[in-house]
């Protein structure tokens, strides 16, 4: 399949700190990449590198196989949406009036303004001044934003991170509606089961490479030991294995109607990703 | 490369919106017209007039410029514009636009208040226009370099003294050497295009002052090029 982002042995320092050291990936063309990786591994320097906002140390990057010097360029740019944490709003005015100025700076009708709100949960506050909204209600301006001209490629940096879990759950859908059709998302996130209902694959980065990259599912199954948990009427909790003799010992708790659940042990995406970088998310 | 007018007027639509609603910045251009109030009593004296237009310049076109470009670096507003399809070209044009009309809706009111009547009323507009260039350029360049709106609107005062008030200096280039650099600035240079302007002479004669003051503007629009494609960057 066609990738869309061809990332070769990547690095970025500044100065005498090195954030990537060397990173490499695909993004193939249609699919969701979950980016994920603790606090201050280079995710969101990553998604500079691929947008233009920084020059890679060394190593390349291709984005619609475009390298990284040549992402000035203006059909480039109508074809990525970039959300990232230094994406900011005019304070003064309002969400629509902040969503006009990017539908004439794009070329798209105005009546965009609508639909991308919709898509966001902020249609009836499209007067609101920007001044005026809660951290979340940005956020979802600034994802508005992003969406208004239809791009092929997304690079979304903590889309989520200030939602409550019903919106984060409307942005959800309309973010899987939106790969449905055909849209390619570069995304990062520290919400693991974000990741999990999101992604066709996702990728760890730490200590300045990319230590796995994988579906999910795959991932999970990679790291389970295939034991079982089965919990008693008696409060009990026993931890089985999962080949045969396992299966017999169920078998005789089933059948003496003595079991509450029965659990396969599979790991989260955070059981993995604590298991890579030793530490908790931050 | 083409140039967008409906990016250029989306830009500037926005900025108009914005300004109006920013007194902290706008206000600025009651202090010409106050000025303009206070010499109006003094008579029509050449000197006068266009220490208001200096004055004009440096606050309102320069100040009003490098303190928009500032609030759009501080909101992380120039990423935006940034990363959308809006060329240099197109981006800097539109954010001038705001800029350059206060100051010709504010020079047109203190030169009313001040009872100016230039001789030859379409040279000296362009002869003003062409000083307006620079201006602009000197404050997208100081709001490019500082972080916040507050650390541009200090950074520029000496640069508003320096202009809005400079060619006063002149007098005493003849006993302070070190001040000879004075005699090259465009707001003295505007003053004696006036003058000459003012006695009738031809294009033969002011050249030199024309040919000064488009070097200050290509300068200054050379470094605010090369200081806004750094920007671009973000290391
Ligand atoms: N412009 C910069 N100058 C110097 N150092 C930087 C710069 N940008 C990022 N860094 C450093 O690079 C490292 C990676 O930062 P980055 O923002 O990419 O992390 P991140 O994975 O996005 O973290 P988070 O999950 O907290 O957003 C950090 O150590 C950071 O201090
Ligand atoms: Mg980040």
């Amino acid at each position: 399949m066609e990738n869309v982002i061809e990332v070769n042995s990547l690095a970025k320092i500044f100065g005498n700190q090195t954030a990537l050291e060397n990173v490499s990936f695909n993004v193939k063309k249609g699919e969701t990449l979950g980016f994920l990786g603790p606090s201050g591994s280079g995710k969101t320097t990553t998604i500079k590198i691929l947008t233009g906002q920084l020059r890679p140390t060394s190593g390349e990057a291709h984005v619609f196989g475009l390298s990284t010097s040549s992402l000035k360029n203006k059909d480039f740019r109508k074809r990525i949406g970039v959300l990232t944490d230094n994406s900011g709003l005019y304070n003064r005015l309002s969400i629509y009036d902040n969503l006009k100025l990017y539908c004439d700076l794009y070329n798209v009708p105005t009546a965009k303004i609508d639909e991308v709100l919709r898509l966001v949960n902020l249609t009836d506050d499209q007067k609101k001044v920007v001044s005026k909204l809660s951290k979340g209600m940005l956020q979802r301006v600034l994802l508005a934003r992003t969406l208004l001209h239809d791009p092929e490629l997304l690079f979304l940096d903590e889309p989520t991170s200030a939602l409550d879990p019903a919106n984060s759950k409307h942005i959800h859908e309309g973010l899987r509606r939106l790969n449905d059709q055909g849209t390619t998302i570069f995304l990062t996130t520290h919400d693991m089961s974000e990741a999990e209902t999101l992604c066709d694959r996702v990728a760890f980065l730490h200590k300045g490479k990319v230590q796995l990259l994988d579906e999910p599912k795959k991932l999970r199954r990679q790291y389970s030991d295939s034991t079982i948990t089965v919990e008693l009427k008696d409060g009990r909790e026993i931890v089985l294995p999962g080949g045969s003799e396992g299966a017999d010992t169920i078998y005789n708790y089933l059948s003496t109607d003595q079991v509450v659940s029965v659990h396969s042990n599979e790991p989260t995406l955070g059981d993995i990703f604590v298991d890579i970088t030793g530490r908790e998310l931050v | 490369m083409t140039v967008s007018m409906k990016r250029i007027y989306a830009i500037f639509q926005k900025d108009l919106k914005d300004l109006s609603k920013n007194l902290f910045v706008s206000s600025i251009v009651i202090l010409p017209v106050l000025m303009a109030f206070m010499y109006s009593r003094m008579g029509d004296i050449l000197d006068l007039h266009y220490l208001i237009i200096n004055l004009t310049l440096a606050s309102v076109t320069a100040f009003i410029q490098c303190a928009v470009i500032a609030e759009e670096k501080e909101k992380h507003t120039l990423r935006g514009l940034m990363l959308s399809p809006a060329t240099l070209p197109e981006i800097l044009t539109g954010k001038s636009l705001v800029s350059l009309i206060l100051t010709i809706v504010t020079l047109v009111v203190c030169m009313m208040i001040t009872g100016y009547e230039p001789a030859n009323l379409v040279l000296i507009s362009f002869v003003i226009l062409l000083s307006c260039l620079f201006y602009l350029a000197l404050g997208t360049l100081l709001g490019l370099l500082t972080k916040t709106v507050v650390e541009a609107s200090v950074v520029i005062l000496p640069f508003m003294f320096l202009f809005g008030f400079g060619s006063m200096l002149k007098p005493l280039v003849d006993d302070y050497a070190i001040l000879g650099f004075v005699e090259y600035l465009p707001n003295t240079q505007l003053v004696e295009l006036a003058y000459k302007i003012e006695s009738g002479l031809g294009f033969g004669s002011l050249w030199s002052h024309l040919a000064i003051i488009l070097t200050w503007v290509i300068v200054a629009t050379i470094l605010t090029i090369f200081v806004y494609r750094k920007r671009e960057m973000d290391d």
